[in-house]
């Protein structure tokens, strides 16, 4: 069978960026965007392990955090908000787990759900666990347990959503840990290639 | 005839009842022709796992598990070799299960057994760059001579926040962080 592929380059896309409008908006518009913002968080699910069956049913008829203004299964990671990392890190998956937060448009947020995304939790001594997700992507809020309750999601985001109330989107963009936390691993891994010629 | 008998017909010697499935010891040499015997005399053509055990000074154990099954019942049989620590070289058998080859790229990477044959040895879970055989029992787990642990270790350690009375327990693999590692001798009784 002879199939020959098409030549693909790889694109360069410029990651979403926070416009100046919005950095330089006075506090009024600032409460009013924040306000918009707090209550419509696509959620983007990373589930890992056990945790993401507990992040389902907190998106169920239940608890139902739609209710909040969250709303789940977002199509992917280019149309969310939120990122829940829901499970075990590992070394082999951090590099996903760091592209697709890249590929989120700001401003982003989010959340670690677990004891396995906030430290390793039981997998310490692991010779493959992450010690944390947030050694790969800043996070906003850590919701502890293992697994934790739906409930204490709910609370997360809750926690969460008051953090977006208050905040300065040029002050959260402007801060040097956020800089040297996106810098800390770039992807070791070079992004997919076209297949090989066929021979 | 039995599953047992089957077995025993088709193996020199009798096979381990066990616990589990019945247990075959072969030859290394004639590993490959063990388990082709397995697929077409005993009719087991269902491939579940195929695995390594490390046995410190007597080498490693590569066990490979097969199941037949007929309309009302599965039957299984485990079949055992042992091979040389200081040189593991197996011949691969992939080319009898395809299902194999996944499981001798995993043992490769986790134990450092080499399946003469196979041509593609690269990484299957483990990430890139990554340096030792972590399921072999002499790889230290450092994790917590770099960082101790930040949970509690023992039961009512976090609501005491002073050293627990028994003795702390490690798990296996894990070194002493006064033992092992750049903090080696630094506090005498840490661990005491």
């Amino acid at each position: 069978m002879d199939v020959t592929h098409p030549q693909r380059e790889l694109v360069d896309l410029p990651l979403p960026r926070v416009g100046p409008l919005q950095r330089l908006a006075p506090e009024p518009a600032r409460y009013v965007l924040n306000w918009g913002r707090r209550y419509s968080l696509w959620v983007f699910n990373f589930g890992l392990a056990c945790c993401a069956i507990e992040f389902i049913a907190t998106s169920m008829a239940r608890h139902d955090f739609i209710r909040l203004g969250v709303i789940p299964f977002a199509p992917g990671p280019r149309q969310a908000d939120l990122m829940v990392v829901s499970g075990t890190v590992t070394d082999k998956m951090a590099p996903a787990v760091q592209r697709l937060y890249e590929q989120m448009p700001d401003p982003k947020y989010v959340i670690s759900f677990g004891s396995c995304a906030n430290s390793g939790g039981p997998y310490w001594d692991s010779y493959c666990v992450t010690k944390g997700v947030d050694q790969i992507i800043p996070v906003d809020v850590y919701v502890p347990g293992c697994p934790p309750r739906p409930e204490a999601l709910l609370q997360g985001i809750v926690k969460l959503q008051n953090k977006i109330a208050g905040e300065s989107l040029a002050e959260r963009y402007s801060s040097p840990e956020v800089e040297r936390r996106s810098l800390v691993s770039r992807l070791t891994r070079p992004l997919l290639g076209p297949p090989p010629a066929s021979t | 005839m039995t599953w047992l008998d089957e077995i025993a017909s088709s193996y020199d010697g009798v096979p381990d009842p066990g616990f589990g499935p019945p247990t075959v010891d072969v030859a290394a040499e004639g590993w490959v022709e063990a388990i082709a015997g397995a697929r077409d005399g005993l009719g087991c053509a269902f491939f579940d796992f195929l695995t390594a055990v490390d046995e410190l000074d007597q080498g490693f154990s590569v066990v490979v598990h097969v199941a037949r099954h007929r309309v009302g019942t599965t039957e299984s049989v485990l079949l055992r070799t042992r091979v040389a620590r200081d040189n593991p070289t197996l011949d691969t058998v992939r080319h009898l299960y395809a299902g194999a080859s996944w499981h001798e790229r995993e043992t490769h990477e986790m134990f450092g057994i080499d399946f003469i044959g196979h041509d593609a040895p690269a990484t299957l879970l483990l990430p890139d760059g990554f340096v030792g055989n972590p399921l072999r029992k002499d790889f230290v787990l450092a994790s917590r001579v770099a960082k101790p642990w930040p949970g509690a270790k023992e039961p009512g350690e976090s609501e005491a926040g002073a050293a627990p009375s028994r003795r702390r327990t490690r798990p296996p693999g894990v070194p002493d962080p006064d033992e092992w590692g750049p903090r080696a001798g630094e506090s005498g009784a840490a661990e005491a």
